[in-house]
């Protein structure tokens, strides 16, 4: 016994410090963003003063006050829509086994973006003449959440008890019964979880939105784009800090909901 | 649940958010960054007694393809000369009412009737600017380049000296144009050779340039970072005030090359997909007014086709040739014509390898 | 027997009423515009840009309307097009090895830690995901810009050895930097996920039998953890072949990739058929890896047996 810890120490102590480096080089870089969203220069280059003048002109910033409008309002509701398509999806993989629906439900997530974005470009143009706008982007973002919501769904149902379903039915529950009654309960929490994953896709996301936004609708990730391009001030450095506390309040809520759903087991 | 009626509640009131910003008498106006001066807008909102709303573009091809991917409700829009000739050939554009214009007349001849819109039926000339070589009169003088050709920008000879402190365009056309001219070949050149002889200089100059550029160079100018930059007149305008503001020990100039350059006329033209004609006809007019028309000349120090502006413009704006060149700069100036789409190909092509080799 | 087969028609109503909705929308929104992406690669691009009519108008040029195979043709009539893909390539598999080597320590020390700690430490790992990707690739943007004190750092370093300044961003470092930042969480958390399965009593038996450190992990936990391994590589390559924001911000001139292009023809050239032709390859590469890879997992299981 004392011979394994002795023998195992040196190999953990290099393990913990690669970890902590590794883990290191995850927060720094956004620690450094959100430091910097409070220093008293123009420049991101060295610490000066502690200021909150970059938040005021963030919140006085109307183009930054309608993207988050515009942000707000297509999470809410291209999540409401993707979680039930999601959920819908992820019980009918899992109870009835079909052959085609999981390729469709998985692939968008599994494929680079760039490809989702002008395939639904073309489409919305070439085919349906639809005008780039709120709609184009709604569509777009349900359809790349489906697959992450009916993923979760599925997996909390692959990790239940069968018999009970049986039982409902055995009892003579009409299948709305059945869902409403019994499933629904029980796969709550996984498509609570998948409706937050669901709006924080649809907020962080920039490729597929760069496409099929249009003019009008300007979201958030595509400010802190044309910015980026444009002229860097450390204001976006502070939408950045906002940003990352609203989608780290969601995935924390997330979390404690599904904590296997996050896991990534396909 | 609480949440969804929570979920309800907040999804109404966010619609009901995004519907109130409709507003009633708005123009919706198109145009190109900085292209139009804060008390210049003031004064029209006042006289129209309306809201002037504004949408940025910084490249005609990025307005050109917005518009084709559906973007509508734009009254009033200003292209530059080739888009106009896109926009007319698609049917975009609602033919102007002359009768409403009455200010048309103050417009200089030289730039009406254009090849794009013979007769001027859908555009009004707006302003102009000249893609031509800023550089740090200092400097220049100092290492001893040339600033009159485009051979500062291509020769190796030069450039060796400029110590890598030089910027181009980010533009396909602009900058196979220039590279054309230093040829000796028309800016609207369609033979392959020929691009393929200009894509070999640039890429023989292109180690010596720090970057391709299309709008932070100003600053860096105007800093000192920068010693040359290809770019357009009126940004090296306002490099040049910049850097007398700041008190720099350098003054910027600008020069359009002897060999010719790239002559841009912007024009207002009004889109059939906006809702208020009458506005936007209201705006034109406003703006063919002397007065208003300086305003921007002022501003930003832009080429002016209005005769009547000339008693309102600043006394050294009046002698700068880019502002103002004479018939025979004017001869060698030329607008860029649009390309087919084969064309277009196979210059997206060049682009490519000339950005990655 | 009444019963059944209505429990019959009931079942069926119940299955189109679950099965359907999704089905349709994803019918409509993923696979009627990938057909229509096919489609266009083989068309003519229009006039003003977009795609020109399937069926040429009477009395206009044959170019102008119908089927061809030219955009193909003029991918493969220039190397430039092939050279990028290569690149893309490169960036991928270089991506996926660095991650690979990051994560792997990281997800081991986690799956081997004691169950209390290990969810947190996995929160830790997902919690930089939650921030935007524009903003993880902003952050280094600040990092190795010129007026960083990183930047600042390593000229003075090279400046001692006498070695010119270099240029951290706006280079191919800066990019495979972001690359990997983006794209880290997604290769540790399916490796841990594989070695938390992993039964200790294997290597407690190995080194019972006087394996030593490096032996038992060679021959015992890295071959159990391939197929974490592939999973985590699937979640990095395939990305990384397609991005084209971290080229664009972190990136010179020099270092478009593939979805760069892709990005230029649809936004910039209004070229899209030659878009769509770009986009088709760019899926082909991909499942041609996938298929690889599924290949190279096959044969691996295969001889474990053997």
């Amino acid at each position: 016994m004392p011979r394994r810890s002795r023998r195992r120490r040196p190999a953990a102590l290099v393990q913990w410090a690669a970890a902590a480096a590794v883990y290191a080089f995850l927060y720094l870089p956004l620690t450094i963003v959100v430091a910097y969203s409070f220093n008293d220069s123009r420049l991101n280059a060295e610490w000066v003063g502690f200021t909150l003048d970059w938040y005021r002109v963030l919140l006085a910033d109307s183009d930054m006050r309608r993207a988050a409008a515009n942000s707000l309002f297509i999470a809410s509701a291209a999540s409401l829509v993707a979680t039930v398509l999601g959920t819908m999806a992820g019980i009918a993989m899992h109870r009835y086994r079909p052959r085609l629906l999981p390729l469709l439900v998985i692939t968008p997530v599994a494929m680079p973006e760039v490809l989702l974005g002008v395939s639904l470009l073309l489409f919305f143009v070439q085919v349906l003449n639809l005008t780039l706008g709120l709609v184009s982007v709604l569509l777009a973002h349900v359809t790349f959440s489906i697959g992450f919501v009916a993923i979760v769904v599925r997996a909390r149902l692959a990790g239940m008890d069968e018999s009970i379903f049986e039982a409902a039915r055995d009892l003579g529950a009409t299948p709305w019964q059945g869902f409403r009654l019994v499933t629904f309960p029980l796969i709550l929490p996984a498509v609570l979880a998948g409706a937050l994953m669901a709006f924080t896709l649809s907020i962080d996301d920039f490729v597929i939105t760069f496409f099929t936004a249009g003019v009008g609708v300007a979201t958030l990730p595509l400010q802190i784009y044309s910015m980026i391009k444009i002229a860097v001030t450390p204001e976006v450095n502070a939408v950045s800090t906002l940003l990352m506390l609203l989608t780290l309040t969601l995935i924390l809520l997330a979390s404690r909901l599904a904590p296997d759903a996050l896991k990534l087991d396909a | 649940m609480p949440d969804a009626r929570h979920c309800r509640l907040a999804l109404c009131a966010l619609l009901c958010l995004a519907l109130s910003a409709r507003a009633a008498d708005v123009l919706h106006l198109y145009i190109w960054n900085n292209y139009i001066s804060a008390s210049t807008v003031a004064r029209f909102e006042a006289q129209c007694r309306c809201r002037l709303a504004q949408d940025y573009y910084s490249d005609n091809e990025e307005m050109l393809a917005k518009l084709a991917a559906g973007a509508a409700g734009y009254d009033l829009i200003v292209p530059t000369g080739n888009a106009v000739a896109t926009l007319i050939r698609q049917g975009a554009l609602r033919p102007l009412d002359k009768s409403r214009l009455p200010h048309l007349a103050n417009l200089r001849p030289e730039y009406l009737d254009t090849e794009f819109d013979p007769g001027n039926r859908f555009s009004v000339p707006y302003a102009f600017s000249i893609t031509l070589l800023g550089y740090n009169e200092e400097k220049m003088r100092e290492l001893g380049v040339p600033v009159d050709t485009w051979a500062a920008l291509f020769e190796p000879a030069y450039l060796k000296r400029l110590n890598g402190r030089v910027t181009v365009l980010d533009s396909q056309r602009e900058l196979l144009a220039a590279a054309l001219r230093y040829l000796g070949y028309p800016v609207n050149d369609t033979d392959e050779r020929h691009w393929q002889e200009a894509k070999a200089v640039i890429l023989r100059a292109k180690p010596y340039w720090a970057a391709f550029n299309a709008s932070s160079y100003i600053k860096e100018l105007t800093v000192g970072n920068i010693w040359l930059a290809h770019g357009y007149s009126n940004d090296m305008f306002q490099a040049a005030q910049d850097a007398r503001k700041a008190r720099r020990p350098f003054r910027i100039g600008y020069a359009t090359p002897r060999e010719g350059a790239v002559l841009a006329l912007d024009s207002m033209v009004i889109h059939r997909s906006g809702k208020r004609p009458d506005l936007a006809h209201a705006f034109i007019d406003f703006m063919l007014d002397g007065r208003n028309s300086a305003d921007l000349t002022n501003l930003i120090g832009s080429g002016n086709p209005n005769l009547a502006a000339l008693p309102f413009i600043a006394e050294d704006i009046r002698r700068n040739a880019a502002v103002f060149p004479g018939a025979r700069a004017l001869g060698e100036l030329a607008m860029l014509r649009d390309l087919d789409h084969r064309q277009r190909r196979v210059l997206s092509r060049i682009w490519t390898e000339i950005k990655v080799r | 027997m009444m019963d059944a087969a209505r429990g019959t028609a009931q079942q069926r109503l119940t299955r189109w009423t679950v099965t359907g909705p999704p089905f349709a929308f994803l019918l409509a929104f993923f696979a009627a515009p990938s057909l229509i992406m096919v489609l266009a690669s083989f068309r003519y691009p229009g006039e003003y840009g977009g795609l020109a009519p399937l069926v040429a108008a009477p009395g206009a040029a044959v170019q102008d309307g119908g089927l061809t195979l030219e955009n193909y043709r003029f991918f493969f009539s220039d190397l430039i097009y092939c050279e990028i893909f290569v690149r893309s390539l490169a960036i991928a598999f270089a991506s996926t090895l660095i991650c690979l080597a990051l994560a792997y320590p990281l997800a081991l020390l986690i799956a081997r830690s004691p169950k209390k700690r290990r969810d947190f430490m996995v929160l830790m790992v997902i919690l930089p995901f939650a921030s935007n990707f524009l903003i993880r690739v902003y952050a280094w943007m600040i990092i190795l810009g010129p007026e960083s004190g990183l930047s600042a750092v390593l000229n003075q370093a090279l400046a001692l050895i006498g070695v010119a300044p270099v240029r951290l961003l706006f280079s191919s470092f800066a990019v495979l930097v972001g690359m990997v930042y983006v794209h880290l969480p997604f290769m540790v958390l399916p490796l841990y996920t594989n070695l938390e399965k992993h039964d200790p009593a294997l290597l407690e038996a190995a080194q019972d039998l006087g394996a030593g450190a490096w032996t038992r992990f060679w021959r015992i936990t890295f071959p159990l953890s391939l197929p974490g391994i592939f999973s985590g590589a699937a979640l990095v390559f395939i990305p990384v072949l397609g991005m084209f924001a971290i080229p664009d911000i972190l990136g010179g001139t020099g270092d478009i990739l593939v979805g760069n292009l892709i990005k230029e023809q649809f936004l910039g050239t209004r070229d899209w058929p030659f878009g769509s032709t770009l986009s088709i390859m760019l899926t082909l590469v991909v499942l041609a890896c996938a298929a690889g890879a599924a290949a190279v997992a096959r044969r691996g299981a295969h001889s474990d047996y053997a």
